[in-house]
């Protein structure tokens, strides 16, 4: 007997559905215009608050753990623009990512010909978001000078240290959302990752050894902005590289073993 | 006119329930808000003190602002809950409507579900704190009085966001509002840093809201900062904004209602 051909999307299938996926978003949020400036001002404001935060900090020294006041700007604008592009792309989709599992959304996407995770993990885009990466490189800019940045071709630097801060940030939220499939709510998780998310919004070298070492292994929230943000002012060596790699890789194989239990023990709108 | 405590009673045991229905939750939550802020202040101490080498950062040393971030995390828990955005939340989809059917405020109502777990976490905070004021050497009569601000700082801050929350009545996105104003209480509230280090010309700013009263002001009552002056007249502070919220609620969800659809505001 003939084996059923099976069909197996190409990069091309995903590039694709994403297109479609950012049009069907972009048309939804043209309806709310409002909701774009006031996304934009509540941005803003938190902007304002860490920026506010540090200068009463440095009101006080002049360095905090051998940074100073432009760096930990510059750092700021690292952190502000790699987390607009998470919160573009990832963010709202975890905010109803209990929902897949509990009340058995997953279902729909489990019949589609791609794979169900990246539906899952793409299906809602928050372009409103974006104005914030353009906010962050914009005081990347403004603090590069003062902060001792080199500049010149080192900027191209720049998108590849932010999709490494936001591979961490999804690598981080996924792990923190998994457990959804053996817990009945998951919104007490989904804070707890927004509390330990304070822990990258602050340049790695202030946390003392064991946090330092948790934040940089364990649970990399320091990948999102402070490592970037240290390896584009100061360099990385090829050990730092390995670290980087081997973290990020053992952190994506155990989300994904995760979620291959998660399914298995998936029951629908029952689970 | 006779005040009802048959409702309050019943709302207050049911906000208890709700909260603590799901316990490893309950648990999940309060740890995490109160020991990942006080975590935070304690690195950045760290960072001024064992690894820059300082000495004195606006009069007080390492062992100051430590014992200043112990004491606040008895009062960061106190000062609310996200009940305000229950209330846009109600106004914004139409589900207002069952609780204007009931015979009590809906106002109070939600306030007295979302304190029923402050005052579960208010009585563990006064045991932890007379442990830590007996680490310390602070008095217990302090620390019972610095609850007692933190309790009037939670009554204040619900008041005013509840105010907030009834732009939902014109606003589809009161929200916002909400997320703008939990940005600044966390900042000028003294959770994050003690307002003592604000620039002397900065000082303005965080005096000239109610925000100070949440967790600065049981603060500095529980470490014995305060002499019983500045305790009256804090307390007289605290009174004004009390009645400058209640006359708010008044006028916002009196204008408000009047606009409510049923469908939304």
């Amino acid at each position: 007997m003939n084996e059923p051909s099976q069909y197996r999307p190409t990069l091309l299938t995903y590039a694709r559905i994403f297109g479609v996926q950012i049009k069907n978003n972009f048309v939804r949020e043209a309806v709310y215009r409002t909701n774009f400036l006031t996304m934009m001002v509540v941005d803003l404001i938190w902007l304002g608050i860490e920026y506010t935060l540090f200068a009463i900090i440095y009101a006080n020294t002049p360095t905090l753990a051998g940074w100073t006041q432009p760096q930990v700007f510059f750092f700021l604008g690292v952190f502000f623009a790699s987390d607009a592009l998470f919160t573009t792309f990832f963010q709202r989709n975890f905010w109803s990512f209990s929902d897949l599992v509990n009340r058995g959304e997953l279902d729909i996407l489990l019949t589609k010909p791609v794979h169900p995770l990246f539906l899952a993990l793409t299906r809602w885009i928050n372009l409103t978001a974006i104005f914030n990466l353009f906010l962050g490189i914009g005081i990347m800019i403004r603090y590069a000078d003062e902060a001792g940045f080199a500049g010149g071709i080192r900027w191209l630097l720049v998108p590849v240290w932010l999709l490494v801060g936001v591979l961490a940030a999804l690598l981080l939220r996924f792990a923190f959302s998994i457990w959804t499939f053996w817990t009945e709510r998951s919104w007490a998780l989904s804070r707890l990752y927004y509390q330990f998310f304070a822990f990258a919004t602050k340049p790695d070298a202030i946390y003392p050894k064991v946090i330092r070492y948790t934040i940089l292994t364990a649970m990399p929230f320091a990948f999102i902005g402070s490592v970037p943000a240290r390896a584009l002012l100061h360099g990385f060596e090829a050990s730092e590289f390995l670290a980087l790699f081997a973290v990020l890789s053992a952190f994506a194989l155990i989300n994904y073993s995760l979620w291959k239990q998660g399914l298995r023990r998936y029951q629908s709108a029952s689970s | 006119m006779k005040l009802n405590l048959k409702w309050r009673w019943a709302a207050l045991k049911n906000g208890f329930q709700d909260a603590t229905a799901y316990r490893l939750e309950f648990l999940f939550e309060v740890l995490g808000s109160a020991l990942v802020p006080a975590a935070i202040q304690w690195v950045i101490w760290y960072a001024l003190f064992e690894i820059g080498g300082a000495k004195e950062v606006a009069g007080m040393n390492y062992a100051d602002l430590l014992q200043y971030t112990w004491i606040s995390l008895l009062f960061t828990q106190i000062r609310g809950g996200d009940h305000d955005f229950e209330l846009q939340e109600m106004i914004r989809s139409g589900a207002l409507s069952t609780y204007l059917l009931r015979p009590c405020s809906v106002v109070e109502f939600v306030w007295i579900r979302g304190v029923a777990p402050k005052l579960f976490l208010a009585g563990i905070g006064l045991v932890g704190g007379c442990v830590i004021g007996w680490i310390y050497g602070l008095s217990p009569l302090h620390i019972l009085l610095g609850m007692g601000f933190a309790l009037l700082g939670n009554i204040i801050h619900y008041q005013l966001s509840a105010a907030l929350a009834s732009i939902a009545f014109w606003w589809e996105e009161g929200y916002s509002l909400l997320m703008v104003k939990n940005m600044l209480v966390s900042l000028l509230s003294g959770e994050l840093l003690p307002l003592t280090l604000f620039p002397q010309e900065w000082k303005w700013v965080w005096e000239s809201t109610p925000f100070y009263l949440f967790v600065f002001a049981p603060t500095q009552i529980a470490q014995g900062k305060w002499g019983p002056s500045e305790i009256l007249f804090h307390l007289g502070v605290a009174a004004g904004w009390l009645l400058f919220g209640w006359v708010l609620i008044r006028l916002t969800w009196g204008f408000g209602i009047k606009r409510y659809q049923s469908l939304g505001g």
